[in-house]
């Protein structure tokens, strides 16, 4: 195996230590969390980068904090810790989801929320679209700064983000409104999605859609809003098959990736289906 | 500065480049060649070990971070130097074909027989989704692993 020597990995004790040896460490360093994702570089044909900060330890990028407005999840939860933590909020049924059925349960013990949202080259991570369509923010620190921005724009500008940055944490808002995840993977466990839909929902006093995110993942390189459907839901009852019917009109604005293992029209073909079994979840 | 690492209760050291994976260690350095590194991808399950007790792929853990936890590999499972009780309801079950995915298993099964003993035949084959077999079927792994939670 490739491993020059000169390699290290420094295992920060608190967030300012990270910090710190990031910046020092400057485009030679990188956070490691889970290492669900970098341990298969030599897989993937890249090479590791010769100093990592192991996060993992770091007690403030651990906590779970449930209050009234909203849950405040550390980079560094994994994804066991997380679908255990949330499992008894229902309005969280889409994140849930997303933590606990992704990977198998040795990974979910490994893999964390913070890489999850910060592999830029992947693009089937559960936990995006799902936090997209919980309207999440993401507080990302660096030496002496420290910045709290939209999902959205995060995931426009991770890939740009300068050397020395770190996402500390994930800002759920609490909010009345029933979630679902519904992904298909090639085998029924176990794999990667070939395509995710994340739906949140909120129901007007006679049961009509007051809100509704909806949020496409695996399908494109980057998981995204899918807000002309969106609109499509909001003012009607939250039918499936209708929901389905809508999808399958908009669908066509999806371009989806091509790889050995799926090509990109079947990602594209099979998200009415994956809308269709969402909202069913939903009751509907 | 080389690693020290406690596997299966010996204090070892290690000269291996910080962010070698384990597997790659316990095999080269150590001569325990029970974890087997098979896809180096975290799918398959047959290079699994039990880190501070959790079921662990191996080829995704750097040596540096395993320094301080207690390492179990498949070698330490057994009870003095017999069976343990899954070992042995595999045996009595005859569920090993070529034996590639076993010592996986043993490690992923030796958790839920420790951890959860009321599981069911559905807690099975989930605690056994990392671990990937291509000879058998599962269905012999899955009865032995219901005759050891009922025996023991
Ligand atoms: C067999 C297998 C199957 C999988 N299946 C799925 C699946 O179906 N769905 C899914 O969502 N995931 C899946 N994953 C997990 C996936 O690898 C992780 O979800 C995630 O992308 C990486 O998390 P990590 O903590 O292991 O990150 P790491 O490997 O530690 O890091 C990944 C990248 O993120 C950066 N990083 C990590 N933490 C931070 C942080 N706090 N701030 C800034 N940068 C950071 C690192 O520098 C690195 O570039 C699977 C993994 C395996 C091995
Ligand atoms: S070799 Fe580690 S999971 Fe396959
Ligand atoms: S017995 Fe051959 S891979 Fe499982």
């Amino acid at each position: 195996m490739d491993t020059p020597a000169s390699r290290s990995v420094y295992v920060a004790p608190s967030l300012t230590s990270a910090l710190d040896a990031l910046d020092e460490g400057g485009a030679a360093a990188a956070p490691f969390a889970g290492g669900t994702w970098i341990m298969r570089a030599p897989i993937r044909h890249e090479l590791l980068k010769p100093r990592y900060v192991a996060i993992g330890s770091i007690p403030e990028l651990h906590g779970i904090k449930i209050d009234a407005d909203a849950v405040e999840i550390g980079a560094a939860v994994t994804h066991a810790t997380l679908a255990a933590a949330l499992a008894e909020l229902s309005e969280f049924n889409v994140l849930t989801a997303a933590a606990g059925r992704s990977a198998n349960p040795a990974i979910r013990g490994m893999a964390t929320i913070g890489g999850n949202l910060a592999t830029t080259a992947f693009a089937a991570a559960d936990c995006v679209p799902a936090l997209l369509c919980l309207d999440a923010e993401v507080e990302i620190a660096s030496r002496g700064s420290r910045e709290r921005i939209d999902l959205e724009q995060f995931l426009t500008m991770r890939s740009t983000l300068a050397p020395g940055w770190l996402v500390q944490r994930i800002i759920v808002p609490r909010q009345e409104r029933k979630t679902a995840h519904a992904r298909l993977p090639l085998r029924q466990a176990g794999d990667y999605p070939t395509a995710i839909v994340s739906l949140a929902v909120s129901l007007d006093d006679v049961g009509r859609v007051q809100t509704a995110r909806v949020a496409v993942g695996s399908v494109e390189p980057v998981a995204r809003r899918w807000e002309r459907l969106e609109d499509a839901l909001v003012g009607h009852p939250l039918n499936a098959a209708k929901a389905a019917h809508a999808a399958a009109g908009l669908a066509d604005e999806f371009t989806g990736r091509d790889s050995t293992d799926v090509p990109a029209w079947y990602r594209v073909r099979v998200l009415p289906g994956l809308v269709r079994r969402a909202a069913a979840a939903l009751g509907s | 500065m080389g690693l020290s690492l406690t596997v299966n209760g010996d204090h070892l050291t290690s000269t291996a480049d910080p962010i070698t994976p384990l597997v790659d260690v316990l095999r080269e350095e150590f001569h325990l060649t029970g974890a087997k590194p098979v896809c180096r991808e975290g799918f398959c399950g047959a290079c699994m070990v039990l880190i501070d007790g959790n079921p662990t792929p191996s080829c995704l853990m750097p040596a540096a971070l395993a320094e301080g936890c207690d390492i179990r590999t498949v070698e330490g499972l057994a009870v003095n130097g017999g069976l343990n009780p899954i070992q042995a309801a595999l045996e009595a079950c005859d569920a090993v074909q070529c034996g590639m995915c076993f010592p996986g298993m043993v490690v992923s099964l030796t958790h839920l027989l420790t951890t959860r003993p009321g599981a069911t035949r559905d807690d099975i084959r989930a605690a056994l989704t990392g671990n990937i077999c291509r000879c058998t079927g599962y269905e012999r792994i899955i009865e032995a692993a219901l005759l050891a939670l009922a025996t023991t």
